[in-house]
This record gives structure tokens, C-alpha cells and sequence, in this order.
């Protein structure tokens, strides 16, 4: 059984800037206080297409996961697991748009993640606002013995999935406002000058 | 053993600062605002790349950083055999 969802959320901030906030939001000083369940980020590989004018990158993204339940806590014999997740990501500033794709690489005989990522000029308002979609698909490999509890699992895991999406765009959000602040004074000294 | 298995190539965290803040600025400034014709922040890249290579040991992650480098099958030794 899949679970699936999606979410869209409306940046009232320049695409430019919202992208820019995407990627300091897992590399900001405050990233350890505010996402907490992150861990570490790498960066491992990075290919700038000069001829198409795009960004591909490649990072991991170690999360903790949230508390086991007590089954899984047996199985695994800790109360929370660390995940690596890779993430590969598109960048192109011409068409304007970043697509994203997070995949868990750990934990991969128990449960699949996959969530896909697109941050766009938005349709009404391209100039000033950006939408972000996300798609998020949640698999648990149907053991026979866990089959029972894997529909539950499925369901604690979308929980906290969307919880901490809901941390990560709040995160954004506050680090495009940030931009916005140092842009503007910079454009107000740069006019008094 | 805790912390290493938590943060993987904790070593490289300063290496990659130098390299994330440098990309930061790059992107804001240069690459999101459609100046796509250069590479930037590549001194950095290096230094951290080559950082993560001795120290990163996940295997997963470690498959990645070769397949991007390119090093996956020469590493097994195949163009040295014949």
C-alpha cells in the first residue's frame, strides 16, 4: 500500500529569492535549533551545464527519524534510527523553476520515501510570487508479520513527514524575509549614496 | 562511534562552510538572477570534495561521491589489468 500526498504552499517572495532560501535552509547557522531532526548535510556532487544554463547537484541529508514504534524498536534495537536521504536537485534560472527529488537511501527493505519538490514563478503573480509543490509518496514493504501495523506506521510517518515540511517551508519563509530586509537596505544605501 | 554514525564525515564541516557559503552567495547573487555562463566557488569544491573522499564512509553516500567523480569501476582495478 502507498500513501501518497501533496501539498502547495504560496511564496509571496521573487522566485530568485525563495530558491535562494531553499538552499540555505539545510546550511543556515540556525538549521540545527530549528529542524532539529536534521543531522548533517553533504554536498556530492554538483555539475553546473554550462551549454543548458543548469544547476544539478546531488546532496545527503542525514535525518533522525521519529521515535519507533515499539515493534520496530525490538527490530532495530534503538528507539530512533539515522536515515540518510539523498536528494538531487535541477536548477534552472532561464525557465525559472527548481525541481527537487529526496529519496531515503537507508531503511530501504522496510519502508520507501520519495517526495518530489518544484518551486515556481507563480501563475498570477510571476514576478513577485512562487509556488511550491510537493508530492510525497510513503511505501512499507509488506512483511507478513508487519503488515498488521504497517498501514499504522505508514500514517505516523506521513504525520511527522508533514510536520516537519510544514517546520522547513515556516524556515524559508523566515529566511526570505531575511533576504528581503538585506536587499532592501542595501537598494536604500545604495540610493542615499 | 554515536557521533561519527550520526554526522557523517564530521571532519569536513569546516571545508564545508567554506564551500556552502560560497555557494550561498553565488546563487543569490549571480546564478538564480540567470548569469548562468561561469563556474563559481570551485577552489572550495575541491578542498571539500577531496575532504569527503578520505572521510566520508557510509557506503551509499560513498557510491555517489565516486559515481560523480567518475571513480566507481577504476577503483576496482580494471584499466590496471590489461
Amino acid at each position: 500500500m502507498v500513501r501518497a500526498y501533496n501539498q502547495e504552499h504560496v511564496y509571496r517572495h521573487p522566485w530568485d529569492r525563495v530558491t535562494t532560501a531553499s538552499w540555505r535552509k539545510f546550511t543556515d547557522p540556525d538549521t540545527p535549533a530549528v529542524l532539529s531532526h536534521v543531522l548533517d548535510v553533504h554536498t556530492l556532487s554538483r555539475r553546473l551545464d554550462l551549454a543548458a544554463g543548469r544547476l544539478h547537484t546531488v546532496r545527503s541529508i542525514t535525518v533522525r527519524s521519529p521515535p519507533l514504534p515499539f515493534f520496530l524498536r525490538r527490530l532495530v534495537g534503538a528507539e530512533a534510527v539515522v536515515c540518510h536521504c539523498v536528494e538531487t536537485s535541477v536548477v534552472d534560472p532561464r525557465a525559472r523553476s527548481m525541481e527537487i527529488v529526496a529519496v531515503n537511501a537507508s531503511l530501504r527493505g522496510l519502508i520507501e520515501v520519495e517526495e518530489r519538490s518544484s518551486y515556481r514563478p507563480h501563475p498570477d503573480n510571476p514576478e513577485t510570487w512562487t509556488i511550491f509543490r510537493q508530492e510525497t509518496r510513503i511505501r512499507c514493504k509488506p512483511f507478513k508479520a508487519l503488515a498488521a501495523v504497517a498501514g499504522k506506521v505508514e500514517q505516523r510517518c506521513a504525520d511527522r513527514f508533514q510536520q516537519n515540511s510544514v517546520k522547513g517551508r515556516e524556515f524559508v519563509e523566515r529566511i526570505c524575509k531575511y533576504l528581503e530586509a538585506e536587499s532592501s537596505s542595501s537598494t536604500a544605501a545604495a540610493a542615499t549614496r | 562511534m554515536g557521533l561519527t554514525k550520526g554526522s557523517p564525515a564530521a571532519q569536513c564541516a569546516d571545508l564545508r562552510s567554506a564551500y556552502h557559503d560560497c555557494f550561498n552567495r553565488w546563487f543569490s547573487e549571480k546564478f538564480a538572477k540567470g548569469q548562468c555562463d561561469k563556474e563559481e566557488c570551485v577552489a572550495e569544491w575541491e578542498k571539500y570534495k577531496a575532504c569527503l573522499l578520505e572521510h566520508l564512509e557510509e557506503k551509499h553516500l560513498r557510491n555517489i561521491l565516486l559515481e560523480a567523480e567518475g571513480l566507481s569501476s577504476s577503483i576496482k582495478g580494471d584499466n590496471v589489468s590489461r
